[in-house]
Order: structure tokens, then C-alpha cells, then sequence
């Protein structure tokens, strides 16, 4: 029995779907891997996965306003991931090791 | 309009004050390479940075000093009225007393004191983004502006422990919330087709009632904003990040980067999409009155001086929230949206004053003021004592300072609009409130003790002193300078 041709179209909520389960794969992981650099790249999937979601509503809203703001997120995403490695170094100097483990002083 | 259009001269105009700013608070920058990379004699770079927002002072006073007429920019993604210009002024008064009081404060004096101070500017830039935006991407370039620079400025102590693990758990949770937030706009833009906070609300009414995505969308965008303001269960890292910081970023932190970002959720809160749903209603007065018991009855157990006026700034956001609230869901949107202006700013003049003298009793970099570190001052250092008790005062919000008037005109524009609740929650938690705000005040001058000042500049022990004594007079001469604001609000319609 041949499949009907459309049923293998990819449409706008399979790219939304896709967007989601990335976004909480990202959160799921900020929440809980204890690694420092694991947390960054997670942030950024975090981010990456909205990309998805802008370049799919602009595709199939037929306008250019979303793919722009791309631009600003990538931008956005690389300071920020410039910053969390900068902070990175300095929580190395201090506990040589990349682990959230030794953050413990501030409590209460 | 058409996007092909070249940016006018005129538009060009509405972000002086901005380019003023980050321009000439380059020039110390840009002078210590020529230094052959030593610092420069930090009163010169205090001097730049001055003259940087004096003359972004100026611009927005000369520009937009007297006509509070809405003018937009950009294709309206940045919008100038008055509740722009006025917190416009309160970023520059903040920005200006955060460098002073870094100037003074042994955990920010050094080697990169120009680096700080450019940071710190560059951060107030993102604030005056983040005041102006109209336009959700808009907004969210004005808060990673803000809070990147803020990450670093963190992480800038000398101390080492404790502002480092302050720093990354700041970042991460602020990325964090970044994200969500930007998942939010991607939401938003996907049902309305465009991220203009006016479409936004326009097309919102009927959204928001039919279109779950659009729901979700707008529930992101303010778990986003309540991260960033410390809104009830996200405000946990809060206490641990004004701890670590360094004093003059934590006085900064806590006054500028909330109000601005206040004013942003107000921007896009006011918009009449969510007097469409009457639940986000209950789930705003329920965070709220979390939001102000949560902070108050962890104030009520610290011991850390830094720490409870951290919890009592969360209490602070839930006061804020109630008019924010009134804001949103009430009818009368300008009396609303002028209380919270005005809350913002005695809020913002009283935490400045308290984190200054909090800063003078500091002995080194490495040990934190516990409240019980503060006996005897009453008797050794009678004139900070006394402008320590004003501001304990006007924050625990008893009359005739500046903190009562702030919390009276939230809340009695929330009686008028018959949220009730919100105000009987208000009053019962001033009260609480009291009680750890009167604490410190009675070590001052009923236990003996041997408090020490740091051998710090006069601009820090100045700064107590005059915040204590505007509180007063702002106190005094309240219902001008209510009527003040109001005016310039009024006019965006």
C-alpha cells in the first residue's frame, strides 16, 4: 500500500516540536549536571533551540523579521558564552577543577 | 514604515544620551594602553566616568528635559516619554554613586578600576536600552547588555571565594532565565507575527483566550522578567549573588538593574492583553503576596547584615509587584504606573544609602558585616548612626520619610482599585517588616561595642548622609514630586 505523500511533509509543529524537546534538554541539563562546562554548553543549546523555533515562524510566516533576530541572538549567545568561559577560568584558578560541587559558601 | 528608510537624523536624536555615555566612558579605556597598560590615577577615570554621565544627564535634560511628548525610533522600537526620561535620571544618580562608592570600597580599588567603571557604564547603557525598548528583542538586547556586564562586574572582587561562586551562579541562572525569556518572544512572535509591544497587545486580547501557544508565550516572558526583578520562586539567587559581590556592585545591582527592569515588565505588562485573563490575575496577587511574606520572614532570621537587606529586597519586589499589578489589571493606568515609578524610586534612594553604609563598616574585603558588628556606633559615629536610622526607617516604611510615601501611594492605588487583597497582604507585611528593620538600629545604640570604620573616603560616608537626608526631604515634600512624575506620565497617551 503506497503512503500518501503527504503524510511525510514536514510542517511548522514538527519544528516547534523539535525546538521544545531541545529547549528542555537544555534546561534539564542546567539543572542538573554539575559540570561547569556541560551547564554552558546546555545555555547554549538552550538558545539554539529558540533559533529553531524563530527561523520556523519566519519560514512559514513568509517574513524576514525572525531570521534577524537570529542574528541577534547568535550574537547575544557568543558573549555570553565569552563571559561564562571567562568565569569558567576563574572558578578553575580557584577550585582547579570545573565543578559546581565547591559552591557551598553562600547559603542560609 | 518602510524598513528601507535610512535612520533620520531625528531618531538619530533619541539615543544621544546613550552614545554620550558609552562613548566618553571609552576615553579611560582607551587611555591606558598609552599608560604602556598601568592604571591610570584612578581620580582621572572617576572624572571620565563623571563627565560620562553628567553630559548623558545633560543630553536627556536638554533633549527631553521639558515636553514629555512620546516620540518613537528606530521602526518604534524605542519609545521616549516620561517614565523613560525619569528612569533615564535614576540610572545616572545610581550609576554615578555605584562608582563613587567603588572608588571608595577596598574590594573594587586597584588594579582594574577603569575596567570596572566601564563596565559599570556599560551596563547603566544597557538599562537605558532596556528603559526606551519597545520592542521585545529590543528588550531583550537591553537586558544581556545589562546583565553581561554585570556577570563580570560581579566576578570583579578582590575577594576571592565568595564573589567568584556569586558570579557563576548569577551567570548561569541569568542565562538561564535569558533563555526562557527568549523562548517567550519566539512564542509571542510566532502567533502575533511580530515582537512591537503595541501589536503585542492589540492582538493579544483575543490571543490570549484562544491561542495556548500565545499563553505559554506570554507565561515565559514573565517567569523571565520575575527572575531578573526576584519574584517569589525565582528569587533564590538573590541573597547568595548580593552577598558575594562586592558592596558598591551589590548597592548598584540592587537598585538600578531592578528598577529598569521593573520598567520594562511594566511596558509589557500594561498591555491590555491581560485584563483578558482573569486567572494570570490570581497567579500575579499570589506571587506577590509570596513574593513580599517570603522575603520579609527570611529577613527576620539573617544575621548577615548584606544578606537580610538582600531578602528584604525581594520583599521590596513584591511591594513593587502590587503596583505593577494595579498597573496591569486596574482601570485607572496612570496613577498605577506613577506609584510604582515613584515606589522604584525611593526604593532605589534608600538601598543606595543602606548598601553606602554598609560599605563604610566593612572591615576588609574578606569579612561580611554581621548586624552585630554594628554596636556602639550610635555613640562613636553619632551622624552615620543617625542617617542609618532614616533609612531603617523610611524602608520599614514609617512616616514622614520617603519609604512610607513610596509604599502609601502603591497601595492605596490598589485600594482604589479594589484589589484588597493586595493591599490588607501590603500592610500586614510592612509590619512584619519592622521588626528586623528596627534590629540593627537598636544594636547601634543600646549595646555596647567597638564598631570600626574602614579607612574610607568621605564620597561613601557622604553618600549615607545625603541619601538619608533626600529621604527626608523627599519625605516632606512627597505630593510635588508624585504630581511631578504623574505629569510626565500622563502625557504618553
Amino acid at each position: 500500500m503506497p503512503i500518501n505523500p503527504e503524510a511525510w511533509k514536514v510542517g511548522l509543529d514538527h519544528y516547534l516540536y523539535l525546538s521544545s524537546l531541545l529547549f528542555i534538554f537544555g534546561m534539564l541539563g542546567v539543572l542538573m549536571r554539575r559540570n561547569v562546562i556541560v551547564i554552558l554548553m546546555c545555555i547554549e543549546l538552550m538558545l539554539n533551540a529558540v533559533n529553531i523555533s524563530f527561523i520556523a515562524f519566519s519560514r512559514y510566516a513568509e517574513s524576514t523579521n525572525g531570521q534577524v533576530m537570529v542574528f541577534f541572538v547568535m550574537t547575544i549567545a557568543a558573549a555570553e558564552a565569552a563571559v561564562g568561559l571567562a568565569l569558567a577560568v576563574t572558578v578553575f584558578k580557584k577550585f582547579k577543577e570545573v565543578n559546581i560541587r565547591f559552591f557551598e559558601h553562600l547559603k542560609g | 514604515m518602510n524598513p528601507t528608510e535610512l535612520i533620520t537624523l531625528r531618531e538619530f536624536i533619541t539615543v544621544v544620551p546613550l552614545c554620550v555615555l558609552f562613548f566618553v566612558s571609552l576615553i579611560p579605556l582607551l587611555i591606558k594602553p598609552f599608560l604602556g597598560g598601568r592604571e591610570p590615577n584612578p581620580i582621572s577615570v572617576l572624572v571620565w566616568n563623571f563627565l560620562a554621565i553628567l553630559a548623558a544627564a545633560g543630553c536627556t535634560g536638554a533633549l527631553f528635559g521639558h515636553s514629555y511628548q512620546k516620540t518613537f525610533a528606530f521602526s518604534n522600537a524605542i519609545v521616549l516619554d516620561g517614565t523613560s526620561v525619569w528612569m533615564s535620571y535614576l540610572v545616572y544618580i545610581v550609576t554615578a554613586v555605584g562608582i563613587m562608592l567603588a572608588y571608595d570600597h577596598v574590594a573594587t580599588r586597584g588594579r582594574q578600576f577603569t575596567e570596572f567603571c566601564f563596565l559599570m557604564v556599560s551596563s547603566a547603557c544597557g538599562m537605558l536600552v532596556l528603559i526606551m525598548s519597545n520592542d521585545l528583542i529590543v528588550t531583550f538586547i537591553g537586558i544581556e547588555t545589562m546583565s553581561l556586564c554585570l556577570y563580570i562586574l560581579v566576578a570583579m572582587s578582590r575577594e576571592q571565594v565568595l564573589s567568584k561562586e556569586a558570579a557563576f551562579k548569577y551567570f548561569v541562572l541569568g542565562s538561564f532565565a535569558s533563555a526562557i525569556f527568549l523562548y517567550g518572544i519566539a512564542l509571542v512572535y510566532g502567533t502575533v507575527g511580530s515582537t512591537y509591544l503595541p501589536d503585542v497587545a492589540t492582538q493579544g486580547v483575543k490571543l490570549i483566550s484562544t491561542n495556548r501557544v500565545f499563553l505559554v508565550g506570554a507565561i515565559l516572558l514573565i517567569t523571565g522578567f520575575a527572575f531578573k526583578v526576584s519574584i517569589f520562586p525565582f528569587h533564590t539567587w538573590t541573597p547568595d549573588v548580593y552577598q558575594g559581590a562586592s558592596t558598591p556592585v551589590t548597592a548598584f545591582m540592587s537598585t538600578a538593574v531592578k528598577a529598569a527592569s521593573f520598567v520594562a515588565f511594566l511596558r509589557f505588562f500594561t498591555s491590555e492583553a491581560f485584563v483578558a485573563a482573569p486567572h494570570l490575575l490570581t497567579v500575579m496577587t499570589w506571587l506577590a503576596v509570596l513574593t513580599m511574606t517570603v522575603g520579609n520572614v527570611a529577613a527576620i532570621l539573617q544575621n548577615n547584615f548584606k544578606r537580610m537587606l538582600a531578602y528584604s529586597s525581594v520583599a521590596h519586589s513584591g511591594y513593587a509587584l502590587v503596583g505593577l499589578i494595579t498597573a496591569g489589571f486596574g482601570t485607572n493606568y496612570n496613577a498605577a504606573a506613577t506609584s510604582l515609578l515613584f515606589y522604584l524610586f525611593s526604593y532605589s534612594l534608600m538601598t543606595l544609602g543602606t548598601f553606602a553604609l554598609v560599605a563604610v563598616f566593612e572591615r576588609s574585603e574578606n569579612t561580611s558585616l554581621e548586624i552585630n558588628d554594628l554596636r556602639g556606633v550610635g555613640r562613636k559615629y553619632p551622624w552615620l548612626a543617625m542617617s542609618m536610622t532614616v533609612l531603617m526607617l523610611s524602608l520599614a516604611g514609617i512616616p514622614p520619610t520617603l519609604g512610607f510615601f513610596g509604599k502609601f501611594f502603591v497601595f492605596s492605588s490598589a485600594i482604589e482599585q479594589d484589589m484588597y487583597w493586595l493591599a490588607f497582604w501590603g500592610m500586614i507585611n510592612s509590619v512584619v517588616s519592622v521588626y528586623y528593620y528596627l534590629r540593627p538600629i537598636v544594636v547601634m545604640y543600646m549595646s555596647e561595642g567597638e564598631a570600626e570604620t574602614l579607612q574610607i573616603g568621605l564620597m561613601t560616608r557622604g553618600t549615607v548622609i545625603v541619601t538619608g537626608l533626600l529621604i527626608v526631604i523627599l519625605g516632606i515634600l512627597s505630593s510635588p514630586f508624585f504630581r511631578m512624575v504623574q505629569n510626565s506620565v500622563m502625557n504618553q497617551f
